[in-house]
Parts: structure tokens; C-alpha cells; sequence
């Protein structure tokens, strides 16, 4: 088929814009992509977490006891609801692992009897399933032989409850409930140092010294069956055994960190694209309504031909879609890309058998039709104009702009100036809304910047307090179960410990206000120096009999404050529950989190002065014989170092977050580079004549660089304060979308985050200047003198 | 008023159907300044397949009339029956669709597409006509058929405004409105320009109105009409009909 000429037209039109319209294609496949890569990421997680899940029978409800007598389980699945139970005998411990400077925590899980049978059942990744008639073979979870270096065939020991277990590693397994292995003392995973091994049950059952019992059960639930209701059966029936509160899949931490991550794809998948697609419809009303204005008497002769008004107007709407098209299919590649790039970054912590990039089409198709929705109504203003046109300006000659004096110069403002600087005054003035979206896009550029560039310095921000100011320990270690606190003094007299204090860690629940929120509770000493809660001063709180310090998000979460009082049920390990003053509330970054004198605890609880661990202060040099020594010591089943939970926070930090802050860095220099360019270019088109006259009078290239890009200078600085305002509202925006319950990061903004923000900033406004302003010297002025437009 | 609008009663084409019939047409401009009367009433009858060359001085309404009867804008009062429909009341589809069929439309800046080529220049308006000539042959009309795939930028003045033509001309137009054809003109281009005019318009059968500034054009008149402040001063027969080539500028 021959193509009509006014498609022809069209086509070179957007050959001749090229760079207008790839700058502005640009910014919309930014949009684009980071909507498609956040669905497409979010649904290869979901595909690979549902397929997952059903393969392996991932469990509904889970449950604990200290020890709960085998036939438990019948009563168990007696319960109206439950479909299948499955219990386990699951213990912990610490083990050595060469090569690691610090004990790893060892949990061991026993196998169910029938292989193929029970929930949250394990896949094999290598090796093969121990053999059941041996006692010293186990499977290791694959993410900590991967990060321990731990090969199959080699033997492992862990001392669990005073006694040593020694293993040899036959195979590598993935498990459903450690998609994600959480660290205890960290948000961010460290798997090196959670080893979790499989054995056969009777090996395990030995071990615990849980003979014809079991500590931890799964139970499926029948199709419509309500959670709660089989939770107050389950906590009823393991009462009598040391049953904590049985939780629900949301809150299994594994999953809990999936869902979390995936909620966090949705956001950043509707917070930025329509920054980029506002940007890019303003561009195309700038650069389309130019386009209009220049193609007057064009327009007039076709409508003068018998072009109904529309026909003649079309091509410019065509013109819009186009690039909405173009950065459309740009948008679905860089997206493709960008999704799985982001899932590799995922499959480094999130252990799934298999985790394939997808392509989310509706994500596509809805992101796409609203990108060209969007420079179809950038355009429609100069469409409407062309639309209005009368065919009889085809007859009229091309009228010199419409210029007249105006404010500036009613304010007697220009009387001084020089003669370029009252032309861009003027053109300002007559162009008011083209000044305007200019503005605008450049703002919005900065806003980015200044509102993602914060959380770099930010993130340093809460390591700084979690783990200097709150926290001031250097390594914490954790009993097996609650310890009188004169075991303390065994601790302290551990190799390079000068300075010890006892904490009481409890599991709770705590309500106000009808509403809840599971919480860890810590009781340390009133006097406590390592492990404090902290007003927005600083000054560390002080705890009033039995008041309770709240970290701010719960206080929020309940909306309590001091004064007020809060329902606190303790679930692990002992149950307890009072109604307790809160007597302030603590800047806190991480968890949601209870402080409390360690005696008032012991007192709510009856349990005399008793510990579950304790925070220490070591000596750096002693630390590899302290390590060496607590393995030895039987209750210490967990050690943290503050200083691997930081360098791994940073680690993982430097994976995946600063990858997602550098890609919007480099959107936000798209969006002032894109605004910049074309500001710059339609400046050309129509200044072009002016400059070669000026060049022509005598002006130097320097000068008319003034007159061309003066104006986009004033105008990138009037943009500046507005952005910088902006940016530090989107940055408190950002901070509540992607506030969790684990992590919190302030809004609060650095002149660092201020000074790189300006900088990325101006770079990409003079990378601009400089290739729009590099056509002054290239200027052919007898070609533009000639040509009429 | 006196009218001294003579209607001769020999000329050539008398026998000829008439194509417009206009009575009474005025047309006043409101503008800040107060209104502008462009047209104080105007009759005119138009025969097929006459030339008319409208004289007048600047801003006494010419263009107006031009634009009126070419149905680019509208009167303020009076009748305009082109083959007995009345555009005056015509709807603004009607007035396209007649653009679109009947009229062709030659300007002062030619007003050509940068971006296209000669040849689609004159596609861009046979695309949407009924019963066009192809471009090629109309663009050979005006003497352009090396020319073909030339852009408007690499023609002369007096080639585009050929192009220009050969774009009018192609759908077969019923009348030719021409606004200063030659205005942006040296002699020479324009003598070409108005030859090429001339041939296809009598090879279409199109009756063709030009306004020029330029007195020595009307030579090529059936008729001259005179305008001034809004009012036809003058009708007169060119009783010596010259060819383009022989015109004195
Ligand atoms: N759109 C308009 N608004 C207001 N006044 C107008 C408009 N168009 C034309 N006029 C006025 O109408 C009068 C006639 O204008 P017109 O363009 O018809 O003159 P003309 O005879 O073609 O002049 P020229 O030979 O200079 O082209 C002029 O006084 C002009 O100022
Ligand atoms: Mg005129």
C-alpha cells in the first residue's frame, strides 16, 4: 500500500524531530519500564512462590510447644477445619563452622517418617535425603552451605544443649519455610550463620530428649476454614505443654518478608511513572504546540484544499502517539531487562527450586496505553489550536510573533538591561505557559533526585542509630530458654568481656485502641548502658516502675501515647498480661518494639529474676577465643556481632537498594536532560533566524549562546527552589509508601543529599545546553536566513 | 449609491452557464479598534471559464472577497450562490466539502509542505479528491516533470510556485482562486507561473479570479475588476486579451 503524503509527512516529521522525540520517548519508557519491571518482577515472585508453595504443601498454621506427647497430634487434627498435621521435633544450638569467625546457629528439623509425606516439604537440590537408618546424616538448607562455603561430604558438629551433635552433610535442600532465612538480630538475611539441617526424626527426637513427643507442628486447613478459630483450638490444646500462640502464614516470617517485598514492587510501580508521564505530556504540548504554530498556513492550506478541520489536525495527534508508542516499546524492553535483572537480585536471597523472569503483559498493555493517553493529551491543546485555525491564514503572510511590552518592562525593570537579556525577558513573558511546564519538568527532575538520592544518606542514618546509639553492645548471645540472671556472671567471665548486662526478650502481643500489633518485648536493666530507647534528643529514657517505653511506629500503629495505657499479652516463652502505662515513646527505626525494666517483666511474668540472654561489650583482639569459648558454654544457643550484622546490612543494602536508587538517579537526569533538550531545540527553531542575524551583525558565538540558552538557564534556576521543595515532600512521601513494620528511614534531608542532587541536576541541564548550544557554531547561516521557518 | 458596474452584454461569454451569483455581499471585521467594513456591498456574476483580475489598492478588500468566494470565511451579509447553492448559509461541512471538490487555491507563499516532495505536494490534494488528475501529469502541465522527487527547498521561487499550481489544478477544480500569485515573483517566474495557470485552468475548464497588485497581469483578463474601500469601482471587458508572454511587468 502506498502511503498517503500526509503520513509521509509525518514520518519526517519525526525524523526531523528525531531527538526531540527520543528525549521525550525516553522519559516515557522510563514510566513505562519501572511499572512493567515491577509487575513483571512481582509476578515471577508470585508464580514461583504459588507454584512453590502447592508443590511442597506449605503450611497454613503454625504452632509450637515445649513438649507436646505424640498423641496431641490426633487431637490436633480433630479440630473442625484442620485437613493435615504434621509435628516436628525442632531444636537449636550453636555450631563452629570453618572458615566463619563466629558460631552459626544450628536448627535442627526433624524428617517426617514417610519421605514424601507432611507440609513444608523440602526439595532437593543435591545430594540425596539422609538415610534412615544412620544417625549422623543430614541435609543442609542450600543457602548456608552457598554462604558458608559448606560442601556436601563434609561433617559438621553442633552443640545443642550441652551435648554435641555431629553430622555429615548428604544433601542440599530448598524449603518453603526458608525462602527467605531471617537472622534473628538483623532485618537483613545472613545465611551463612543460620545453618538449618533435616534429619531423620528418630535421630532428632533422641537428641531433644523428645522421645514420643514433638515442639513444633503445621496444619493445613480445609478449603474455607477460619484461621482464628483453629488458632484458639491449637493455643488450647498445646496450653498445658508450653504452647506459644500459634501464627498464621502472614506471619511466618519467610513469607512475611516475601509479601512485603512484593507489596514494595506495587508501590514503586505506581509512585514514579506518572512523575515521568506528566513530564512527557508537558514536553509534547511544548514541542507539538510549537510544531502547530510554525505549520499555521500549512494547516490553513490543507483546510483551504477541503481538509475537514480534524484531517488537517490529525497528524499532530498521530505525531503524539507516535511517541507515546516509541517510548512504550521502549518502556516493555527496558522493562523486560530491568525485571530480570531485579529477579536475579532476588534469587541471591529468596531460595525458590525455580525463579524465571516473566513479562507482566497487562502490566505492559495498562502502562502503555497510559503513556500514549498521556502524550495524546499533551497534545491536544495545540491540536485544538490547529482544529480552530481558519483556513484563511493560508492566505495571509507569516505574522512577526506577537510581542509586546509587558510586565518587566511596565515595572521599568528592563531599562538597564541589555538588549539579548530583554529578548528572553520578552520571549518569558510570551510564553508564559511554556515557561511554565519547563519549570515544572525541571522541578520534577530535581524532586526526584533530591527524593531518592535522601535514603542513601538515610540508610547510614539508622545504622548509625540502631547499632551505635540504641544499640551499643558488640556481641549478643541468647539462652535456650530463660536462665537465672546470675548465669550473667558465667558470661562475663567468658574471654573479652568487660562489660555484660542481662535482657529479658519476650514475644507479645500488645493492644490499644482496638487495634494490635505483635511485638518483641525487651526488658533490659533500668540502668541499662547497651541497650537503650532513645528520645528525638538523643537522651536515653528512663523506665518508671511498671511503664513501658514504646518505639514511636507502634505508638503510632496503636495510636497511644504517654499517659496512656497499653494491654500487653506476653506469648513466649511464658504468658503473661497486664494493662501497663506507657510512660514515652522512642525514635526507633527497626521493628516494632517495647521496652521494659527486665524486673517489672519478671514480675508480670512470676518468674523470678530470670534472663533470656545477654548484650556485651568485647574486646576486639579477644574475640575469636570468646567465640571459641561460648560453644562450649551449653545455654548460649545464638551469638550476634554487631559489627557482621552491619558490614552485611551494608552488603546487601549495596545489592539491591543503591541498584534501584541508581536507576532512578539516571531517570531523574533523563527527565532534566529530556525537559533541557527540548527547551533548547524549540529555542533554536525559533530563535534560529534571530541568531544568525545577530551572527551576521557582529555578535560572537558566546553571545548568541546568551540569547539561545539564557532563557533555559533562568528558567533551570527558577526550577531549582521548587524542586528542592519538592523533594523534600516526595522524599517524606516516599518514607511513608515504603515504611515497613522492620524498617523505617527518616525524611530528613543532608546538604550531601542537597549538593549531589543539585549537581546531578545542573549536569544534566548543561549536557544539554552543550549539545543544542554545539549548533550555534554549526550554524549554516545562509540556509537559515533563506529558508521562511 | 451609484454603481457603475457595466455588464457588457457582448463578451465572449454570455452564452456561458453562470458559476457565482453575488448580491449584495458585505462583510465587516470587529476588531478592539471598532469594526472594520472589509466589503460594503458587493455584486458580482462570474461566468464559466472566465478569467477575472481584481485591481485595487491595499486593504480595499480583495483578499476578503477572494476568501468569501473561495469559502474560507464567512459574510456578514448578502448572497454568494455558487451553481445556485447559496454558500452564505452553508453549514461548515458543506463549505469544506466544497472546498474539497470544487475550489483550487494558489497564495502568495506558495505554502507548499517542506517536507514532502513535489510530486506529494500535489498527492496531498489529490488524495482526497474525487476524480483527480495524477500528479505527474499535472506537475508535466506546468513544465515540472524533471522535478518530480524535488523537495521545496531545492526549487526555485517560480518552480514552487508552479508546484503550487500544478497542487490546485490537479482535482479538477471548477474555480481557481489566486491571491498575488506572482507577488513573491521576479517577471519572468511570473510570467511562467501565470502561463501555467492559464494552460491548465483552460485545460480543466476552471474559471480562475486572481488579485494582483500588479497591473500589467490583467492582461491576461477576460474581465478587470476595480476595488476600492469595500465597493467593485469598476468592471471592464479587456477587449485586448494578451497571453502571459507577451505582458509587460
Ligand atoms: N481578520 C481581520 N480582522 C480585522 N480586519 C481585517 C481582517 N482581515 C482583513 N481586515 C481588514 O479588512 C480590510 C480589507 O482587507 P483585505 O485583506 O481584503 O485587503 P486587500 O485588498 O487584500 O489588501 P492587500 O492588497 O494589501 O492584500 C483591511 O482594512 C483589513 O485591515
Ligand atoms: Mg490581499
Amino acid at each position: 500500500m502506498r502511503l498517503k503524503a500526509l503520513d509521509r509527512k509525518l514520518l519526517r516529521d519525526l525524523w526531523r524531530l528525531r531527538w526531540q522525540v527520543l528525549a521525550i520517548a525516553l522519559l516515557i519508557a522510563c514510566g513505562v519500564s519501572v511499572t512493567v519491571m515491577a509487575f513483571s518482577a512481582q509476578q515471577s515472585l508470585r508464580t514461583a512462590q504459588q507454584r512453590y508453595y502447592a508443590q511442597t504443601r506449605f503450611a497454613d498454621v503454625f504452632a509450637s510447644a515445649k513438649r507436646a506427647p505424640a498423641e496431641t497430634a490426633r487431637r490436633l487434627a480433630a479440630i473442625e477445619g484442620v485437613s493435615v498435621v504434621d509435628t516436628r521435633v525442632a531444636y537449636a544450638g550453636l555450631m563452629e563452622v570453618p572458615g566463619l569467625s563466629r558460631p552459626a546457629t544450628a536448627r535442627v528439623i526433624s524428617l517426617p517418617d514417610d519421605p514424601a509425606g507432611g507440609l513444608n516439604r523440602i526439595v532437593l537440590q543435591a545430594g540425596r535425603m539422609p538415610d534412615p537408618a544412620r544417625n549422623d546424616e543430614a541435609v543442609a538448607v542450600k543457602a548456608f552451605l552457598d554462604a558458608a562455603h559448606v560442601r556436601i561430604g563434609d561433617r559438621l558438629t553442633a552443640t545443642i544443649g550441652g551435648r554435641a551433635l555431629s553430622f555429615r552433610i548428604v544433601g542440599s535442600a530448598l524449603s518453603p519455610e526458608y525462602v527467605y532465612v531471617p537472622s534473628p538480630e538483623s532485618t537483613m538475611p545472613d545465611d551463612a550463620h543460620q545453618g538449618v539441617f533435616w534429619m531423620p526424626r528418630p535421630v532428632v527426637e533422641r537428641a531433644a530428649g523428645l522421645g514420643g513427643a514433638f515442639n513444633t507442628v503445621a496444619l493445613k486447613l480445609a478449603a474455607g476454614a477460619s484461621p482464628r478459630a483453629v488458632m484458639a483450638s491449637v493455643d488450647r490444646i498445646l496450653a498445658p505443654y508450653g504452647g506459644a500462640p500459634a501464627y498464621e502464614r502472614v506471619d511466618q516470617s519467610s513469607n512475611a518478608f516475601l509479601e512485603a517485598e512484593l507489596k514494595e514492587l506495587s508501590k514503586s510501580a505506581t509512585i514514579f511513572p506518572p512523575v515521568f508521564l506528566l513530564v512527557a505530556a508537558a514536553l509534547v504540548n511544548l514541542v507539538i504546540g510549537r510544531l502547530v504554530g510554525v505549520e499555521r498556513e500549512q494547516i490553513g492550506m490543507l483546510k483551504a484544499f477541503g481538509y475537514s478541520d480534524f484531517e488537517a489536525a490529525r497528524p499532530y495527534l498521530r505525531l503524539a502517539m507516535a511517541i507515546g508508542v516509541l517510548g512504550a516499546a521502549g518502556g516493555g524492553v527496558l522493562g523486560l531487562a530491568f525485571g530480570a535483572a531485579i529477579t536475579d537480585l532476588y534469587a541471591e536471597y529468596m531460595r525458590f527450586p525455580r525463579l524465571s523472569a516473566a513479562f507482566s503483559w497487562p502490566a505492559f498493555t495498562i502502562a502503555s496505553a497510559v503513556a500514549i493517553a498521556a502524550t495524546s493529551a499533551g497534545s491536544l491543546g495545540a491540536v485544538r489550536r490547529a482544529v480552530r485555525l481558519s483556513p484563511a491564514v493560508a492566505m495571509q503572510p507569516a505574522r512577526p510573533s506577537d510581542y509586546r511590552a509587558g510586565l518587566f518592562e511596565r515595572l521599568g525593570l528592563t531599562r538597564r538591561l541589555d538588549q539579548p537579556t530583554r529578548m528572553i525577558l520578552r520571549s518569558l513573558e510570551r510564553f508564559p505557559v511554556r515557561a511554565g511546564l519547563t519549570v515544572a519538568g525541571l522541578a520534577a527532575s530535581l524532586t526526584l533526585l533530591v527524593g531518592t538520592l535522601f535514603m542513601f544518606r538515610a540508610l547510614d542514618y539508622v545504622l548509625d542509630h540502631v547499632y551505635y546509639r540504641t544499640q551499643r553492645w558488640s556481641e549478643a548471645v541468647g539462652f535456650a530458654e530463660v536462665r537465672d540472671v546470675r548465669a550473667i556472671s558465667a558470661v562475663r567471665r567468658l574471654p573479652g568481656v568487660y562489660a555484660a548486662e542481662p535482657v529479658r526478650l519476650a514475644g507479645a502481643r500488645v493492644r490499644a485502641n482496638g487495634r494490635e500489633a505483635r511485638v518483641l518485648v525487651s526488658g533490659v536493666e533500668p540502668w541499662a548502658l547497651m541497650d537503650r530507647a532513645l528520645d528525638r534528643a538523643g537522651r536515653a529514657l528512663p523506665f518508671e516502675g511498671r511503664g513501658v517505653v514504646l518505639s514511636e511506629a507502634l505508638a503510632r500503629k496503636l495510636s497511644v501515647g504517654p499517659g496512656q495505657a497499653v494491654d500487653l499479652e506476653i506469648t513466649e516463652p511464658r504468658r503473661g498480661r497486664a494493662l501497663l502505662p506507657v510512660t514515652a515513646t522512642a525514635e526507633d527505626y527497626s521493628g516494632l518494639s517495647v521496652y521494659i525494666a527486665r524486673p517489672a517483666l519478671n514480675r508480670l511474668l512470676a518468674e523470678g529474676d530470670v534472663a533470656t540472654g545477654a548484650q556485651l561489650l568485647v574486646r576486639p583482639d579477644a574475640r575469636p577465643a570468646f567465640y571459641r569459648e561460648i560453644e562450649r558454654v551449653p545455654q548460649i544457643v545464638a551469638a550476634a556481632s554487631r559489627d557482621d550484622t552491619v558490614a552485611n546490612w551494608r552488603r546487601v543494602t549495596t545489592e539491591s537498594f543503591r541498584i534501584s536508587i541508581l536507576i532512578y538517579i539516571g531517570f531523574a537526569g533523563a527527565i532534566a536532560f529530556g525537559v533541557a533538550f527540548n527547551t533548547g531545540r524549540i529555542a533554536l527553531a525559533e530563535r534560529g533566524r534571530d541568531i544568525a542575524t545577530l551572527h551576521v551583525l557582529g555578535f560572537d558565538h558566546r553571545e548568541c549562546g546568551y540569547v539561545l540558552l539564557g532563557e533555559l538557564a533562568l528558567l533551570a534556576l527558577l526550577a531549582t527552589p521548587l524542586g528542592l521543595v519538592a523533594g523534600d515532600l516526595f522524599a517524606q512521601g516516599i518514607v511513608l509508601a515504603y515504611s515497613r513494620d522492620e524498617l523505617r528511614i527518616p525524611a530528613t534531608i543532608g546538604p550531601e543529599t542537597y549538593a549531589v542532587a543539585l549537581t546531578a541536576y545542573f549536569a544534566a541541564v548543561l549536557i544539554a545546553c552543550v549539545i543544542v548550544g554545539r549548533r550555534i557554531w554549526t550554524l549554516d547561516l545562509v540556509a537559515v536566513l533563506k529558508t521562511r521557518e | 449609491m451609484s454603481r457603475p458596474q457595466a455588464r457588457p452584454d457582448m463578451m465572449a461569454q454570455t452564452s456561458a452557464p453562470l458559476v457565482f451569483h453575488v448580491h449584495g455581499l458585505t462583510k465587516t471585521y470587529p476588531s478592539p479598534a471598532g469594526a472594520v467594513q472589509a466589503l460594503r456591498g458587493v455584486d458580482l456574476d462570474i461566468r464559466r471559464g472566465e478569467t477575472l483580475v481584481l485591481l485595487g489598492p491595499s486593504g480595499s478588500g480583495k483578499s476578503t472577497l477572494l476568501n468569501i468566494l473561495g469559502g474560507l470565511d464567512r459574510a456578514s451579509s448578502g448572497e454568494i450562490l455558487f451553481e445556485g447553492r447559496d454558500l452564505a448559509r452553508a453549514s461548515d461541512p458543506e463549505l469544506t466539502a466544497y472546498r474539497r471538490r470544487s475550489v483550487g487555491f494558489i497564495f502568495q507563499f506558495f505554502n507548499l509542505t517542506p517536507s514532502l516532495t513535489a510530486r506529494e505536494n500535489v498527492d496531498l490534494i489529490t488524495e482526497i479528491a474525487t476524480d483527480p488528475m495524477p500528479a505527474e501529469r499535472a506537475l508535466a502541465l506546468v513544465g515540472l516533470s524533471d522535478r518530480l522527487d524535488h523537495f521545496p527547498a531545492q526549487l526555485s521561487g517560480g518552480q514552487q510556485q508552479r508546484v503550487a499550481v500544478a497542487r490546485a489544478i490537479a482535482k479538477r477544480p471548477e474555480v481557481l482562486f489566486c491571491d498575488e500569485p506572482t507577488g513573491s515573483l521576479d517577471s519572468e517566474s511570473g510570467i511562467q507561473v501565470l502561463e501555467a495557470i492559464q494552460g491548465v485552468a483552460a485545460e480543466v475548464g476552471a474559471t480562475v479570479m486572481i488579485v494582483t497588485h500588479n497591473a500589467g497581469v490583467a492582461g491576461i483578463a477576460d474581465r478587470i475588476i476595480r476595488f476600492r474601500d469595500g465597493l467593485i469601482v469598476e468592471v471592464a471587458e479587456n477587449s485586448e486579451k494578451r497571453s502571459p508572454k507577451d505582458l509587460v511587468w
